[in-house]
C-alpha cells in the first residue's frame, strides 16, 4: 500500500513537473524566436511577459471544447491521450541526477523507445476521428514521417547501448563522467539529434502539422483543453529528446566540480538541456521546411545507411580492442580506442557532407551567370 | 550544407541585435508631418467661428460620401463682425466609412478641413463613429494648438467656385496644385 | 468512408481556401489530390470582387485615384502611376519632370515594398519564420519613407493628373541616399538566409515549371514571365516617364522553376535600389504638378497605358466622354489574373506541399485578381 502511495506521489511529482517545464519551454521558446527575429515576444502578461503561457493555458481551459459533426466521438476524445500518455511515460526512466529518478530501469532505453512509439497511434487516430480532409492528411504525413525516422533513432540508441554495455540511463552517463560521449560518438550525436528533430515534428521536419499545407495536421479539428494536451506532448516529447541527447552524448549531469558538490549535478543538466533547446530553437527560425518525399528520402538514403555504418563502427572498434588486449573484463573504451572510434564517426560524417554538398554543386551549374556565391 | 551554417549564422547575427519592436499601445511611432489621419474642421480664432462655410464641396468630393454638411446665414456677418456670409449649421463625419484619402482638404476653398494626427478612433457603437460638429471642431482646436495648421492669408472675399458650364480646356486652370 | 473500395487508389477533393494561410487572400482552389499527389485543379476566384470598374464609372476623375490605390495594395503608387497615366494620354498632359522623378521613385520604392512581402510570405509558405520577421522589418521602414511623402503607409492617394499631390518633403532624398546602403545590407542578409539554402533549392529547384511557351500563351508577366526566360519589361519594350533616362537591367531566369522567379525578384529589388540611386542624382527642382485643375474634364477619346507593376504588365483601359466629369469605362488588365490562369497548368502532377510554393511565387494579389 505505501510502495503503491509512493509511487503515486512521485508520478504526480514528475506530471507537474513536466507541465510546469512545458510552460517554460514555451515561454522561453517564444522569447527566443523573438529575439532572434529582433522582436521582444511575449511582453504584456507580467514582467517581460513571463506569465504568457500561463495566460494562454488559462484561455485553452476556458475554451469551448468543440467535436466538429462527423467525427468519431469515442477516438477524437481518446486520441489526445494517446499521444501524451506515452510522452508522459517516457520521463519515469530519465533519470535527473544521480539520484533522482521515478524508476531507474535497468532496459531504460529499451523502455523508452518502446513507449514512445505508441504516440503515432494517437496521431493517426486524431486525424482519423476528427474526419477532416486536413487532418487525414496530417495524420498519414504523421505516421509516415514518425516511423521512417523511428529507426534511425532505435538504431542509434542500440549503438550506444552497445559500446556502454548496458540500456541504463545512469550507467551510460557515469561512464562519460570523465569525457562526453559525444567526443567519441560525433555521428551517433548527429543522427540522434536529426533524427530526434524529425521524431517531435520541428522544423525542418514540421510536415505533419505544417500551417502552410495542411494547416496543423491532424489537430486541425481540435481546440481548447484537447487541442493544448496534443501542444502538452509535443514540447514534453521535445524536451525528452533534448534530455536524451544530453544523457547519451553529452554527459549528463557530470561536469566540472560536480564530484565535490552534489548539487551542481542538476545545474549541469539544465545547462546542457538548455543548450540543446536553444539549438532547437535556433533551427527552427532559420530553416524551411522539407517536402514529404524529401524528408522520406532523407530518413531512408541518408539516415539509414548513417545509422547502419554507426552501429558497424561501434561494434567494430570495441571489439577489436579487445581482441588485441584481450581485456574482455572492462567494457569501458580505452583512450586510444575512443580517438579511434571519434576519428572513423568524424570521417564518415565529413562523407556525407560532402556528398551532400556535390548535390548543390549541380544545383549551383544550373543558376545563372549573375548568381552571387 | 555550408549554405545551411550561413544561414544560422546570420540568424545568430540578428540575435544580439536590438529588436525593432515598438511597444504599441504604451508607446506610438512618431507621425510624419503629412500624416493623414481623419479630417477634422479648423476654427477661427480671430473671429471666433470656424472656417466652414458649408458650401459642400467636400461632401462632394468625397469617395465614399462620409460627409454631412449644412449651411446656415452667418449671424455674424450682419453685424460686420465676419467676412464669411454663409457659415455651416451642422457637420457630420461618419468616421467608419472614411479612406483618409484627403481629397475634402485639398479641394476645400476656405481651409476650413484638415487632416488631423487622430487616428485612434475606435469605438463600441456606429452612433459613436458619427463625429458631429463640435467634436470636429474641438479635434481641430487641437491639432491648432499642436500648430498643424497654419491659417490662410485673410481674403476680402472667398474665391469664386467653379463655373460649371464652360467646357474643359487646359488652358485656364482654376486651382493651381502647390 | 466506408463506401470506398480499398483496392482502388483513395483520391479525394481537397477545398484549399478561401481562408487558407497559403493562398494569400481569398483564393480556392479545390484541389483533387491523389495521396500527396496533385491530379486536378480548379481555381475560384471573386471572394475580393468590389467591383472597382463599374464603381470607377460613378466617380469623377480625382476620386478614382483612391479607389486604384485598392487594387494591388501591396504596390499602390503603381496602380495610381497606371491610372494617371491613362488621363494624362487622353488629356495630352505634359507632366513636369520633377513629378515624373518622385513618381518613379516612389513607385521603385513600393516595388522594393512589394518584393520583399513576396520574400516574407514565401518563407512562410515553406515553412522558415525569420525571413518574413526581415523582410517586414524593412518594409516598415519603407512605408515610414511613404507616409513621409504622401501621409499615409498604404492607401496613399499621392499621384495627381498632371503630376503629383505635394513635393518630396525637406530632407527626403538625403534620408533616402543614407537608407539605401543600409537597405542594400538588410536584402542581403535575406539572400543569404534563403537563396542558396540547400532546403530551399529542394524545395523550390524544378518546382512548378513554367514552360516558355506556357507563359507566353498564358499571358503571364512581369518577374513570373521574366524567370521563364523571356527579356521583357514594360519599362524597357515601351518606356513611360523617365525610364529612357535610366540605366537598369532585366533580370530574366533560364528555367521557369519556382526558384527562377524567387531569384529574378531578389535582383529586382537590386536593380529597383539601383533606379532609385540614379533618380536621387539626376532630380532637379522644379514645379511638381502641370496644368491641371481640380475638376478635370477631358474631351472624347480612349487611352491605354500599360505600365509594369511589381506583378507584371497592369494596364489601364480608358474610355472618357465629351465633357463629362465621370469616365465612359475603365478596363484594368491585371497581371496577378494572367498568373493564375497559369496555375492549373503548373500545378498539374506536383506534390499538394508544392502547390504552396508554386502559390507562393506566382506573387498574386488578390485585389488585383478580383477587383
Amino acid at each position: 500500500m505505501s510502495t503503491l502511495l509512493i509511487t503515486i506521489t512521485q508520478v504526480s511529482i514528475l506530471l507537474a513537473f513536466i507541465m510546469v517545464m512545458v510552460l517554460i519551454l514555451t515561454y522561453l521558446e517564444r522569447k527566443v524566436l523573438a529575439r532572434i527575429q529582433m522582436r521582444m515576444g511575449p511582453m504584456r502578461t507580467g514582467p517581460y511577459g513571463i506569465l504568457q503561457s500561463l495566460a494562454d493555458m488559462m484561455k485553452l481551459l476556458a475554451k469551448e471544447d468543440i467535436r466538429p459533426h462527423g467525427s468519431d466521438r469515442m477516438l477524437f476524445y481518446l486520441a489526445p491521450l494517446f499521444v501524451f500518455v506515452p510522452s508522459f511515460l517516457i520521463w519515469i526512466t530519465i533519470p535527473f541526477t544521480r539520484n533522482i529518478v521515478v524508476e531507474n530501469l535497468e532496459l531504460g532505453l529499451f523502455y523508452i523507445v518502446a513507449v514512445s512509439t505508441v504516440s503515432i497511434v494517437g496521431m493517426v487516430l486524431a486525424g482519423w476521428a476528427s474526419g477532416g480532409k486536413y487532418s487525414i492528411l496530417g495524420s498519414a504525413r504523421s505516421a509516415a514521417q514518425l516511423i521512417s525516422y523511428e529507426l534511425p533513432l532505435v538504431f542509434v540508441i542500440a549503438g550506444v547501448g552497445i559500446l556502454a554495455q548496458s540500456f541504463n540511463l545512469i550507467t551510460i552517463v557515469n561512464q562519460q563522467s570523465s569525457i562526453p560521449a559525444i567526443v567519441y560518438q560525433p555521428l551517433g550525436f548527429t543522427i540522434f539529434f536529426v533524427a530526434g528533430l524529425a521524431e517531435v515534428g520541428r522544423i525542418p521536419f514540421d510536415i505533419p502539422h505544417a500551417e502552410s499545407e495542411v494547416v496543423g495536421g491532424p489537430f486541425v479539428e481540435y481546440s481548447g483543453i484537447r487541442w493544448s494536451i496534443f501542444f502538452l506532448a509535443e514540447y514534453a516529447n521535445t524536451l525528452a529528446i533534448a534530455t536524451l541527447s544530453v544523457l547519451l552524448f553529452l554527459g549528463g549531469w557530470s561536469g566540472p566540480l560536480t564530484e565535490h558538490f552534489e548539487w551542481l549535478q542538476p545545474i549541469w543538466l539544465i545547462l546542457k538541456v538548455s543548450a540543446i533547446l536553444f539549438l532547437i530553437f535556433w533551427i527552427r527560425a532559420t530553416l524551411p521546411r522539407f517536402r514529404i518525399d524529401q524528408l522520406m528520402q532523407f530518413a531512408w538514403k541518408i539516415l539509414l545507411p548513417l545509422s547502419f555504418v554507426y552501429i558497424m563502427v561501434n561494434a567494430t572498434v570495441p571489439f577489436v580492442e579487445t581482441v588485441i588486449t584481450s581485456n574482455a573484463a572492462s567494457n569501458q573504451l580505452t583512450g586510444i580506442a575512443q580517438i579511434i572510434l571519434g576519428a572513423c564517426q568524424i570521417l564518415i560524417l565529413f562523407l556525407v557532407a560532402f556528398a551532400i554538398s556535390k548535390r548543390r554543386k549541380k544545383y549551383l551549374t544550373h543558376l545563372h551567370q549573375g548568381v552571387p556565391a | 550544407m555550408i549554405s545551411i551554417f550561413r544561414g544560422l549564422i546570420t540568424t545568430l547575427k540578428t540575435t544580439f541585435r536590438r529588436p525593432v519592436t515598438v511597444q504599441y499601445p504604451s508607446t506610438h511611432l512618431p507621425l510624419t508631418p503629412r500624416y493623414m489621419g481623419f479630417p477634422v474642421l479648423t476654427w477661427d480664432f480671430k473671429i471666433q467661428e470656424p472656417y466652414c462655410t458649408g458650401c459642400l464641396v467636400c461632401a462632394r468630393v468625397c469617395p465614399t460620401d462620409v460627409i454631412t454638411v449644412s449651411m446656415k446665414d452667418n449671424p455674424k456677418a450682419a453685424n460686420e463682425e465676419s467676412h464669411r456670409r454663409k457659415i455651416v449649421n451642422d457637420f457630420k463625419l461618419d468616421i467608419s466609412n472614411c479612406i483618409l484619402c484627403g481629397l475634402c482638404v485639398e479641394f476645400c476653398n476656405f481651409d476650413a478641413i484638415i487632416m488631423s494626427d487622430f487616428h485612434e478612433e475606435g469605438s463600441l457603437t456606429r452612433v459613436e463613429q458619427d463625429l458631429p460638429l463640435v467634436t470636429l471642431l474641438d479635434m481641430g482646436k487641437e491639432m491648432q494648438d499642436k500648430g498643424k495648421f497654419t491659417p490662410p492669408p485673410p481674403k476680402k472675399r472667398p474665391p469664386a467656385k467653379a463655373k460649371k458650364d464652360e467646357p474643359a480646356t487646359d488652358a485656364d486652370p482654376e486651382k493651381q496644385e502647390s | 468512408m466506408d463506401n470506398i473500395p480499398s483496392t482502388e487508389p483513395v483520391e479525394f477533393m481537397l477545398n484549399v481556401g478561401p481562408q487558407h494561410p497559403a493562398t494569400h487572400g481569398v483564393l480556392r482552389l479545390l484541389i483533387d489530390v491523389d495521396g500527396e499527389r496533385i491530379s486536378q485543379v480548379e481555381t475560384h476566384i471573386g471572394y475580393l470582387h468590389r467591383g472597382t470598374e463599374k464603381l470607377c464609372e460613378g466617380e469623377t476623375f480625382s476620386q478614382i485615384i483612391s479607389l486604384f490605390d485598392r487594387l494591388d495594395y501591396v504596390a499602390n503608387f503603381n496602380m495610381e502611376m497606371s491610372y494617371v497615366m491613362a488621363v494624362e494620354k487622353i488629356l495630352g498632359l505634359d507632366v513636369p519632370i520633377r513629378a515624373e522623378y518622385i513618381r518613379v521613385v516612389t513607385c521603385e520604392l513600393n516595388r522594393i515594398a512589394s518584393h520583399l512581402l513576396f520574400y516574407g510570405t514565401l518563407g512562410l509558405d515553406i515553412g522558415a519564420m525569420t525571413p518574413v520577421m526581415y523582410a517586414f522589418r524593412e518594409r516598415e521602414a519603407l512605408q515610414a519613407y511613404f507616409e513621409s511623402v504622401s501621409g499615409a503607409r498604404m492607401m496613399h492617394n499621392f499621384f495627381r493628373v498632371g503630376g503629383v499631390k505635394e513635393d518630396l518633403p525637406e530632407g527626403f532624398l538625403e534620408s533616402l541616399q543614407s537608407y539605401l546602403p543600409k537597405l542594400k545590407q538588410a536584402v542581403q542578409e535575406c539572400d543569404q538566409l534563403l537563396t542558396l539554402n540547400d532546403i530551399f533549392l529542394e524545395r523550390t529547384k524544378g518546382v512548378g515549371i513554367l514552360e516558355k511557351v506556357d507563359a507566353v500563351d498564358f499571358a503571364v508577366s512581369g518577374p513570373n514571365l521574366r524567370a521563364s526566360g523571356v527579356e521583357h519589361d514594360i519599362r524597357r519594350t515601351e518606356p513611360y516617364s523617365i525610364y529612357p533616362n535610366l540605366k537598369f537591367s532585366i533580370p530574366t531566369g533560364t528555367n521557369g522553376d519556382s526558384w527562377d522567379r524567387y531569384w529574378v525578384r531578389m535582383q529586382e529589388i537590386q536593380e529597383s535600389i539601383f533606379i532609385i540611386e540614379q533618380c536621387i542624382d539626376q532630380i532637379e527642382p522644379g514645379p511638381i504638378s502641370g496644368r491641371t485643375r481640380t475638376v478635370i474634364r477631358p474631351p472624347k477619346g480612349e487611352a491605354y497605358v500599360r505600365t509594369e507593376s511589381p506583378r507584371g504588365d497592369f494596364g489601364v483601359y480608358l474610355v472618357t466622354e465629351e465633357n463629362k466629369e465621370q469616365p465612359y469605362r475603365i478596363k484594368m488588365r491585371s497581371p496577378s489574373f494572367c498568373s493564375l490562369m497559369a496555375l492549373e497548368t503548373m500545378l498539374q502532377g506536383e506534390y499538394l506541399a508544392d502547390a504552396v510554393t508554386i502559390l507562393g511565387t506566382l506573387d498574386f494579389i488578390m485585389g488585383e485578381v478580383d477587383r
